[in-house]
């Protein structure tokens, strides 16, 4: 008896905190489907009267979803790849090698999660126009190529790794870059699977950095150009909506899709 | 040279061979910025003017910057948050991690606004606070508040809101640090406090809370920098505005660099608000001592 009731209130503090988490996307969601009339009303509509799909045909219409998704997609890819590769480079030799100079440049990383950047934008700014990258997806990408935090889950990934694995490719004749790409990286997939997923958050959400570097707004990802669609389009929430949704579906269902790494691979980083 | 040391020094090349790309990368957008804008506040850098080093000039004018004291009081103002963060997530790892049925699904739920773009979430909450939003509606049915109210665009309430977004999009990060953390605990010792009879409430106080100290340390300092820092949430939410209700000071840096093109100021406002993290991180390192714990 006792713990039947028990059971009953941690469901409902359940229920309670997942209403408050997720509540707000359903409502989107709901408002999105429903015809025009239906958004305006006081008190607001929380299930539509009739579902409709023209608040999303119109916005499709009105905004180059597919352009915007594309560019979306380029610069995930390239910042998610180009991470993971320097930051498992940057991340091995701290982890294996032995050397004069690891200590400092171990403090200096450190140094940079403690001193806060904020002025960095505008001197990253500055540098990519020097680099000429401005206008460029190359140039949106660049500062994130490599992220501290990231060189420091792969370095405590690269550490649970048995010397006896280097040593054997090394016996076997294998260069240094090899026994890295071919022996070393495959041990720590999950790792990779966790900074990949951090990074591809990160890409996929980001709108500041590329609306100050692309002066093309065709060049815009989705979060850019929801932000415009913001700003346009404020009295037509319908629409609002309907964009927003399209472009929260992504990234929401990899996460769904790959929650089991996520989880764990946060747990874990955090332990270290 | 003995064989022991050439192989030394071989293995540090290698290294050095690896760390170079990185490293390369890392000095031109992570330490470059940081070194950088130390000499560029000290001059009056812009599109307009030739630069010339001006001294101190641009910290005596923030100083008298009516509008730079504002958006240090909101951004300490925000400090509020870093308790109420640490409470709720706690909270909520704690309920996570119980092992019932079904609790994957919460589990996901609750971190589904962690995943999902500032802009987005900055549509949904600009909508719900709008005067016929949903806010609106469930305080008025609750007798709350007598007549509608336009949360965002009074000077009164805008910071609120923005700091309750905050909120509701990090709580499942912290969440999910706290439950790493609730996962570290020892099940011999919350079983050993059953068998002597504890209830529910005096384990967490008596074990689970001070096993949990050296997070809620670092979670705070998290959270504390974050707050300051605030840019995303006030940006798109609302721009600073009404008048300066929600000006911060990441927000008065960015207006001052990409909107004045004054990168000189905006340089040496960046660096200020940097001594006030980082004195403000001392503190928590102070205060985290006297009280005993010690992290790791």
């Amino acid at each position: 008896m006792m713990k039947i009731t028990k059971k009953t209130i941690l469901y409902m503090a359940l229920i309670i905190v997942a209403i408050f988490t997720t509540g707000p996307f359903l409502w989107i969601l709901s408002t999105s489907l429903m015809p025009g009339e239906n958004v305006f009303t006081f008190p607001p509509k929380i299930i539509p009267t009739s579902i409709s799909f023209k608040n999303y045909t119109d916005v499709w219409a009105f905004l180059n979803f597919p352009m915007y998704i594309g560019n979306t997609l380029i610069i995930t890819s390239l910042g998610v790849t180009s991470n993971i590769f320097f930051s498992c480079l940057t991340a091995y030799p701290l982890a294996v090698f032995k050397f004069k100079g690891r200590d400092f440049v171990f403090a200096a990383l450190i140094a940079t999660m403690i001193i806060p950047a904020s002025a960095g934008l505008i001197v990253n700014y500055l540098t990519i126009i020097k680099l000429g990258a401005n206008n460029t997806f190359l140039g949106v990408v660049m500062p994130s190529m490599v992220t501290v935090f990231n060189v420091f889950l792969m370095r405590q990934a690269f550490m649970t790794i048995p010397m006896e694995m280097k040593d054997a490719g090394k016996i076997d004749g294998a260069g240094e870059f090899r026994i890295w790409w071919q022996i070393m990286m495959p041990m720590v997939r999950p790792a990779v699977a966790v900074i990949g997923l951090f990074q591809f958050m990160a890409c996929w959400n980001e709108f500041l950095w590329p609306i100050i570097i692309l002066n093309n707004s065709d060049m815009y990802p989705l979060a850019a150009a929801l932000t415009f669609l913001k700003g346009q389009f404020s009295y037509n929430f319908g629409w609002l909506a309907a964009g927003t949704v399209i472009s929260v579906i992504p990234i929401i269902a990899i996460f769904i899709f790959c929650q089991k790494y996520f989880i764990e691979g946060m747990a874990g980083a955090i332990k270290g | 040279m003995s064989i022991l040391k050439r192989l030394r020094k071989s293995e540090a090349l290698t290294a050095w061979m690896f760390l170079l790309p990185g490293l390369f990368l890392l000095c031109i957008f992570v330490f470059y910025p940081i070194i950088f804008s130390v000499p560029l506040a000290f001059t009056n850098y812009s599109v307009i003017d030739k630069t010339k080093f001006i001294g101190f000039d641009n910290f005596k004018r923030a100083f008298k910057d009516p509008d730079f004291i504002v958006a240090v009081i909101n951004s300490l103002k925000y400090i509020i948050i870093v308790p109420i963060i640490q409470v709720l997530s706690i909270f909520m790892a704690i309920l996570i991690n119980s092992n019932v049925k079904g609790i994957k699904i919460f589990r996901v739920t609750f971190y589904i606004p962690v995943v999902t773009s500032m802009v987005a979430v900055a549509i949904i909450w600009g909508w719900l606070f709008s005067p016929d939003g949903m806010v609106n509606y469930i305080f008025l049915s609750l007798g709350l508040i007598k007549s509608k109210i336009s949360w965002l665009s009074q000077s009164q309430t805008a910071l609120w809101c923005t700091m309750f977004v905050t909120l509701w999009k990090g709580l499942g990060y912290y969440m999910m640090i706290y439950l790493a953390g609730l996962q570290s605990v020892p099940k011999e010792l919350e079983e050993a406090a059953t068998v002597d009879g504890a209830t529910n409430f005096q384990k967490i106080r008596l074990i689970t809370m001070p096993l949990l100290k050296p997070y809620i340390f670092f979670c705070s300092l998290m959270s504390l920098m974050a707050a300051i820092r605030v840019f995303d949430e006030v940006f798109v939410l609302t721009n600073g505005g009404p008048g300066n209700a929600t000006l911060t000071t990441s927000l008065f840096i960015y207006n001052k660099g990409f909107i004045n093109f004054d990168f000189g100021y905006a340089a040496a406002v960046g660096l200020l608000v940097s001594i006030i993290i980082m004195i403000l991180s001392i503190i928590a390192f102070i205060f985290n001592k006297k009280g005993g714990v010690n992290p790791y």
